[in-house]
């Protein structure tokens, strides 16, 4: 800009020389006087960021501005790499048991929290009674109400009982303990095997 | 082929082996890794179900499959295979458990000993893959419930129920029509004899 300015002063002086060269010099007594004032001894200092900081210091900024591209990779991800948009799932299960939904392939939250917390409890009530003894004897559960089932003595003998103090949970099938077992064959009726 | 079977000599996994290897870095190098392993195998023969991250419980699941089935094939007067016991366990009255209670369990069994699932993930949180590991056969309720293929539950009762009936409506359907075709044609029968005679 002001190269440019510079340039039309000088474009307008040079105007003017050819304009009175053609015309004569004017006289002496009509000469413009340039007035030449001095100014202030020092010349205006130039201007640095260690004035306004002093001792201070100043965090590191950004100095250029990121591309658009780069902008909307951060945001969205890449497809191929780490896509960040909502994506609908698609491997959704209706679980068979008790109705959440659960992924493919994994066990159900819901049943699992439950069966979770019964295996806690049942561990720590094993744990406790085992002691720091050497573990010999297989463990059978039982909860409170619950008979031993009839067995031959020898199945009794590499046993140890655990009676949890509380009935069983309706959902944890005897399953477990019928399978052992075997019904006289003189009854007829049909019981249901894996109900709780 | 009088040679003896070599396959038939060495326990072999009856479990699948994924290719990849599983990530367990270790600030202690592969001696950490083992002592990791070491603790989930002994806490996996002590509680028979635990929770822990897919990796590590993939791969202390093969070491326990091998450690039983070496105690199952050689049985406790085996000095190696004690040793071996001795190493993995490091709490040692699971010796005797795995000895006196593992190995007449699994004896006569054809599968592998142990079953692994994947846990549920938390909807919002890191994404770490989980585990449940537990042994056959232990005393905790079943992780997989398969009611609902039992014939006794109520709603297969009455998903039975409505499906017989619906069978019933479609066979007195049918009946019904062939019934009327055949009057139909009994009766244009006897039309064309009318005709026929007139
Ligand atoms: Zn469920």
């Amino acid at each position: 800009m002001i190269s440019r300015f510079g340039y039309i002063i000088n474009l307008l002086k040079a105007l003017e020389r050819n304009v009175l060269h053609s015309f004569g010099h004017p006289p002496r007594e009509l000469a413009i006087v340039q007035i030449y004032e001095r100014q202030s001894s020092n010349p205006p200092k130039k201007f640095s960021i260690k004035d306004i900081i002093g001792d201070g210091m100043l965090l590191a900024v950004p100095k250029f501005r990121r591309t658009i591209e780069k902008r909307w990779k951060r945001k969205f991800g890449s497809p191929e790499y780490v896509w960040k948009m909502l994506v609908p799932k698609t491997n959704i299960k209706v679980c068979q048991d008790c109705g959440h939904h659960h992924e493919r392939g994994r066990l159900c939250g819901n049943c699992y929290n439950r069966v979770e917390s019964e295996t806690k409890e049942i561990q720590a009530k094993i744990q406790e009674k085992l002691g720091l003894n050497p573990i010999e004897k297989d463990v059978i559960v039982l909860y409170e109400g619950e008979n031993v089932p009839e067995m031959p003595n020898e199945f009794w003998e590499g046993k140890r009982i655990i009676e949890m103090k509380k009935e069983r949970p309706q959902w944890f099938s005897k399953n477990l303990l019928q399978k052992s077992t075997q019904q006289p064959s003189s009854s007829k009726d049909v019981k249901p095997t894996d109900l709780a | 082929m009088n040679q003896a079977q070599v396959t038939k000599l060495v326990s072999k996994l009856r479990i699948k082996v994924a290719p990849e290897p599983r990530r367990l870095r270790n600030p202690k190098g592969p001696e950490g890794r083992l002592d990791k392993l070491r603790k989930t195998v002994t806490g996996l023969i002590k509680f028979e179900r635990i929770e822990l991250n897919f990796n590590r419980a993939d791969e202390a699941r093969q070491y326990a499959e091998r450690l039983i089935s070496e105690a199952i094939v050689h049985g406790d007067c085996h000095k190696p295979t004690m040793e071996i016991a001795d190493y993995w366990l490091l709490e040692k009255e699971l010796i005797h458990k795995l000895f006196k209670v593992l190995v007449p369990r699994y004896e006569n069994c054809n599968t592998a000993f142990t079953k692994m699932y994947r846990a549920p993930r938390p909807l919002y949180s890191r994404n770490i893959e989980k585990a449940v590991l537990e042994l056959r056969g232990n005393p905790y309720p079943s992780l997989i419930n398969k009611q609902y293929s039992n014939r006794h539950l109520i709603q297969n009762v009455l998903l039975d129920a409505a499906k017989y009936d619906y069978r019933q409506a479609k066979y007195a359907e049918m009946a019904d029509k062939i019934g009327k075709t055949e009057n139909q044609e009994l009766n244009k029968l006897s039309k064309k004899d009318e005709i026929t005679t007139e």
